[in-house]
């Protein structure tokens, strides 16, 4: 039993909640244009960038995976972390792509694209972007929401879609209504709340579990796979080249990774936005890395305790023998296909997530009932975590929409006024569509595996058209076509042939670590061999035949 | 080897404490002074843009 106390506690939630409304709600008066609406007026600094990123990049669903990371993994399991953290400070520091993009005065990346790879290019890559954008946060709210009724305990009928739907709604009225301004000052207010809780968390954990624990855990788990990923089984040097991809392309053309470039005051300040926020990215996966572990070393490996008294009961006694015999974390591992196939589905999918849910599981009774607030405490800072992140992801999808999707139906000029009316209304209907997708869309299988499938769909296209966009003078519109289709076809390819029985084999001996490094190689390819094919175009003696041999005409 | 391991795991996760606990104070406060500011520039452009078309959305 947890130790939520709603007078207390749901004191402090309540007292955040407010401050947040009121802080959200009271910039909308500012916003007068569209480019106050999605960028802030651009007239952003340095340390409200690097609180807005880090807390924009921390959701409860980042705090999830990344704890199921040290549960499984150990230390090993923040390599991801460790890498991006890198990639972010290397670009921040050189420039790379970030400072022509920022330099552009461009308001999307695919605003930018059109310049070089003509209008369609940058339909395509809007629909891309949005389209990968938008799978990737479905599963935000629903994940949110078991976090919390974990932590707290709490139960009840429809709760989950209750609270969720009440959070949801307070997001959506700040971020309709001011944009970007409320999303940075909110972000600023939640950066402060979330990361005071989770240091404070991280704080009692290394001094009541302790460091030796968390090592000595570890080790038995893990073994030395779990202080070195190269020598892990389950991730070896090719998932940690796949990561050094996969971080370095959401560096470069994550949206809301990129809205922070671009609402900067100018390329300078969002250079150092990239460089200050750069080693937040460590902690990003450390700390609740951290709590993972510390989920091990204090629950052990017990997946049977996950069960009710029924469900277990109902088990074959050969089958709960198995299972309490397994090895972390894989409470499936020793079941042959027939005996998975008899379990229940909802005691199937508790199995399964027995990684996934131990964090929160563990926090629920490891905060000491004598340290009065702080349950409310760590709810007000997952709350902050799992709002910034939702606001941002609205905005900056919407901003796609709106900039480079709608673009060909804004040949004539909109009004600031209507402008801004239709990016409400697209943030909007990105809210109800995360509503219904992310409370009615339950995930089946790896968290981190859907997240980068997903996300590689547009990072491996997007991140090869920005570096031939800045760098390649020969890239052009066949390039970036090629690039974008099997950018998006090899990631679609191995989702079907892992959920087809009869390739589900294959798919399981490729494994998403090389599928993942042959979208980013195949899209690079597939970029420099259209780009190559294509016909130079003969001297233009205007700038008109320029733009006509652009659209590819 | 297995000792080195530890032990950059162990300085990395000091690292992280220090760093995350010194920017949160440090972002905290500049960060107040930031959002002033770009209230204050955002202000003078609508009263500029005020002066010219009318009042905003």
């Amino acid at each position: 039993m947890t130790h939520f106390s709603w007078w207390l506690d749901g004191s402090i939630v309540g007292l955040y909640l407010l401050a947040t409304m009121v802080a959200g709600i009271a910039v909308r008066k500012y916003v007068g244009k569209v480019e106050h609406f999605l960028l802030a007026g651009r007239e952003m600094n340095v340390y409200l960038g690097i609180a807005s990123l880090a807390a924009t990049e921390f959701g409860i669903v980042t705090c999830m995976y990344t704890a199921q990371f040290g549960y499984k993994y150990g230390f090993a399991g923040a390599t991801p972390g460790i890498l991006q953290a890198l990639a972010m400070f290397l670009i921040g520091v050189t420039g790379f792509c970030v400072k022509p993009l920022r330099d552009s005065g461009a308001m999307t990346i695919p605003e930018l694209f059109e310049r070089r790879y003509g209008a369609r290019i940058r339909w395509l890559a809007g629909v891309v972007i949005v389209l990968g954008g938008l799978l990737n946060m479905g599963v935000f709210l629903r994940m949110g929401g078991d976090f919390l009724l974990l932590v707290t305990g709490l139960h009840g009928p429809h709760l989950l879609e209750i609270m969720m739907t009440v959070l949801l709604t307070a997001v959506a009225v700040y971020t309709i209504l001011g944009g970007m301004l409320s999303v940075l000052v909110t972000d600023f207010l939640q950066f402060v709340v979330m990361s005071g809780g989770l240091l404070v968390v991280t704080l009692l954990i290394l001094a009541r579990v302790g460091w030796d624990r968390l090592v000595a855990s570890v080790q038995q788990h893990c073994g030395p796979g779990g202080f070195n990923p190269f020598v892990n089984s389950e991730l070896g040097w090719e998932f940690v080249v796949y990561q050094l991809f996969i971080q370095t392309a959401a560096t470069l053309t994550w949206q809301t990774c990129i809205a922070r470039l671009l609402a900067a005051r100018d390329t300078r300040t969002g250079r150092k936005v990239y460089t200050g926020t750069a080693f937040f990215f460590c902690c990003r996966f450390l700390i609740p890395g951290l709590w993972g572990m510390a989920a091990l070393a204090v629950l052990g490996w017990a997946p049977l305790k996950t069960l009710s008294a029924g469900e277990q009961a109902a088990l074959p006694a050969g089958v709960q023998a198995k299972i309490a015999a397994s090895r972390a974390p894989d409470a499936l591992g020793q079941l042959s296909t027939e005996e998975k196939r008899q379990l229940p589905p909802p005691v199937r999918d508790k199995l399964e997530k027995v990684s996934l849910q131990a964090m929160p599981r563990f926090l629920s009774t490891f905060l000491p009932a004598e340290l009065m607030g702080l349950l409310g405490l760590l709810l007000a800072a997952m709350l902050a975590a799992d709002m910034s992140t939702d606001s941002s992801y609205m905005l900056t999808w919407a901003s796609v929409i709106y900039n480079d999707i709608l673009a060909p139906f804004r040949r004539t000029r909109w009004s600031e006024r209507k402008g801004i009316l239709w990016n409400r209304f697209i943030v909007a209907l990105i809210g109800v569509y995360l509503l219904f997708f992310g409370l009615w869309y339950e995930l089946k299988g790896n968290l981190w595996d859907y997240l980068t499938i997903t996300g590689t769909i547009y990072l491996a296209s997007m991140s090869t058209l920005l570096i031939a966009c800045c760098y390649w003078k020969r890239a052009n519109n066949w390039g970036a076509a090629g690039a974008i289709i099997v950018g998006a076809a090899i990631p679609v390819a191995f989702l079907v042939i892992q959920q087809l029985p009869a390739t589900a084999e294959l798919a399981r001996r490729i494994g998403p670590y090389y599928s993942g490094m042959a979208a980013y190689v195949g899209a690079a390819l597939a970029m420099i061999v259209g780009s190559l094919l294509k016909p130079r175009p003969p001297l233009a003696p205007s700038g008109a035949a320029a733009r006509a041999a652009a659209e590819g005409g | 080897m297995m000792n080195l391991a530890r032990w950059f795991w162990w300085l990395l996760t000091v690292a992280v404490v220090l760093w995350y606990s010194t920017v949160t104070l440090y972002v905290a406060i500049r960060g107040v002074l930031d959002i002033k500011y770009m209230l204050a520039r955002l202000a003078a452009q609508r009263d500029e843009d005020h002066d010219r078309t009318g009042p905003p959305v």
